[in-house]
């Protein structure tokens, strides 16, 4: 039954089924030539995986998300990262960096930042000079910001399946690591730019400038205060605080008179086809994941790691080794939620947080997105930007070493994920 | 034939937009309820839940339009263009027969879930399980108007 699951799942994902089937055709295959299983534990979990109030906080950080741009704030926040960053050297290379960093703050997907505010400066990037394939490397690099720093629909998704781990929690795990992306991309940017003579602007943005760019910005620059300080002052639940946020920008958008009503529908209904598509990945996973939990393949990987180290250290670095292999042919989504099952109890009996482990898992999936051969986030910037793969793959190179650099340091520093959290009374 | 197709997109986009915009406003309006009223719902979260996933079944047939539904073409893309096009044929069959059968095993899952009671709201759990055999339906629906162009990759740029 394990052969037909793994087998199955493969051959049809190489073969170019959508990701969503190849693991509900797996998993009910497997149930049908087994016979032992009744075939509607595929309905049932499918069903259950996404019967869940936590996770509806992923729709409504799209819709948040969606409302957001279709009032031109993300483009508020695109020139306050301009009036802040863009003289230095490689300006807009750090324009790029910052205005992930911020927009973050409003939504949780990688996916959402690549065609949303990245994919704008890569355009930018490439009218001032910049080589193409570095100015969508770099946007495609610095969508990835997107899941680590508060909220994250991955960090959603992780925490539903894993007890003793909240929402809450692993939403202020992300926020030192998401910084330290953000810097180490920065680092990388500085000596790229040094090294091509990437020049920012010839001159810095007058202090009235700055001022009336902060302004404008400043609506969807305390967005990420009202979610976080709404979830940590127990206000709200954090699909609440979701909600909230989508209100937040709509009453916004309503206000600067920036909706007309065919822009509101096609707002709701963008974000409900997002939602669906991340939905059906998530119930068909189900099946598959519980599969994998009935046909104890967790405890048989656990016996095979815990006989080439006990050691702690050891098992973190094994299991991120394991999980950043997986997330160079898997996708994200479906990675994270076949893996929390297989890798979380293996972790946890060494006596590792799930804090930390969740950010390392959260992490380590989110790079995979910028990682051939299954690299959801490239494949976005090289459809907007008209680009090839092979040549935007090497560009991102230098940046996903930045990238590993902070992953090394989640691993080898647990405080980096458990400090912040900790801080606010989110211990286990 | 071709006016069916756009009504039957129409609908369904109305329908997956609805059912977010409902659950928006009654999850928004139970935090407004608390703080301002001092009133909150229990069956809020149930039923936001259950149109949730309405709504996300539902979208299933609107995403593989888009082209939403990722799937690695790196295979595909590598072969000659008639032997991708016969592939891309048995993934429609692979994903009709699959679908076709979550249907089937749906309706049975809502006939097991009948005479039982959902926690909150005490309706019937069969009615929640709708969910399934509706999307399915709407997915194998919406596939075959689509499976030409999915042949093609000729995908909707949606609202």
């Amino acid at each position: 039954m394990a052969k037909t699951l793994i087998i199955l799942f493969f051959a049809t994902l190489f073969l170019g089924v959508p990701v969503a089937f190849t693991m509900g055709i797996a998993g009910l295959s497997a149930i049908f030539i087994n016979g032992g299983l009744n075939p509607l534990v595929a309905t049932q979990r499918m069903f259950a995986g996404i019967d869940s109030f936590p996770l509806m906080a992923v729709p409504f950080f799209i819709l948040a998300s969606e409302l957001m741009t279709a009032c031109g704030l993300t483009r508020a926040l695109l020139r306050f990262a301009n009036a802040l960053v863009g003289h230095v050297r490689g300006g807009l290379g750090h324009v790029n960096i910052l205005v992930s960093m911020l927009f973050a703050g409003i939504s949780g997907s990688a996916l959402a930042d690549a065609a949303g505010p990245s994919a704008i400066v890569m355009r930018m990037m490439r009218e001032a000079g910049y080589e193409k394939n570095y100015a969508g490397a770099l946007s495609a690099a610095t969508a990835t910001i997107g899941p680590i720093i508060p909220p994250s629909i991955l960090a959603v998704i992780f925490a539903i399946s894993t007890k003793g781990v909240t929402v809450a929690g692993l939403f202020l795990a992300g926020i030192v690591p998401g910084i330290l992306l953000g810097l180490s991309l920065a680092v990388a940017n500085h000596i790229v730019s040094t090294r091509h003579g990437y020049r920012g602007r010839d001159t810095r943005a007058t202090m009235s400038e700055l001022r009336s760019a902060s302004l404008a910005a400043l609506p969807a620059l305390i967005m990420p205060g009202i979610i976080l300080g709404g979830i940590l002052g127990g206000v709200f639940t954090p699909t609440e605080a979701g909600a909230v946020a989508s209100a937040y920008a709509l009453l916004l958008g309503v206000a600067m008179r920036a909706f007309t009503l065919p822009a509101l529908y096609g707002a709701f209904v963008r974000a409900a086809v997002v939602t669906s598509s991340v939905f059906l990945i998530v119930a068909m996973a189900s099946i598959f994941a519980w599969l994998l939990t009935y046909l104890q393949i967790p405890q048989e990987l656990a016996k095979l790691i815990t006989q080439i180290t006990d050691n702690r250290l050891g098992i973190l670095f094994i299991l991120a080794g394991f999980a950043l292999i997986c997330g160079f042919f898997i996708d994200t989504l479906p990675a994270l939620i076949i893996l929390t099952p297989i890798l979380g109890p293996i972790a946890y009996s060494a006596g590792i947080d799930p804090l930390q482990f969740g950010m390392m898992l959260v992490l380590n999936l989110t790079i995979g997105m910028i990682t051939p051969p299954v690299g959801p986030v490239l494949f976005v910037i090289a459809t907007v930007g008209q680009l090839k793969i092979e040549g935007l793959s090497k560009a991102v190179l230098p940046l996903l070493l930045a990238e590993l650099v902070v992953l090394l340091l989640v691993i080898l520093v647990p405080q980096i994920s458990t400090f912040v959290p900790n801080f606010f009374g989110f211990a286990n | 034939m071709q006016q069916l197709e756009t009504w039957i997109v129409a609908a369904n986009r109305a329908l997956v937009a609805l059912a977010l915009a409902a659950v928006f406003v009654i999850v928004f309006a139970n935090v407004v309820g608390r703080y301002g009223f001092g009133a909150s719902f229990a069956w809020v979260e149930e039923t936001a839940r259950h149109l949730m996933i309405l709504g996300a079944f539902c979208g299933a047939g609107l995403a593989l339009r888009e082209g939403r539904l990722v799937a690695i073409m790196a295979l595909p893309d590598a072969l000659p263009a008639g032997v991708a096009r016969a592939l891309r044929w048995g993934i429609v069959l692979v994903m009709f027969a699959f679908m076709a059968t979550m249907l089937w095993l749906g309706v049975k899952f809502v006939e097991f879930g009948w005479n039982k009671e959902t926690m909150s709201t005490g309706i019937s759990r069969g009615i929640p399980y709708l969910a399934i055999p509706i999307g399915c339906g709407l997915f194998l629906i919406q596939l075959v108007f689509f499976a030409r162009r999915f042949v093609a990759q000729d995908f909707e740029a949606g609202l």
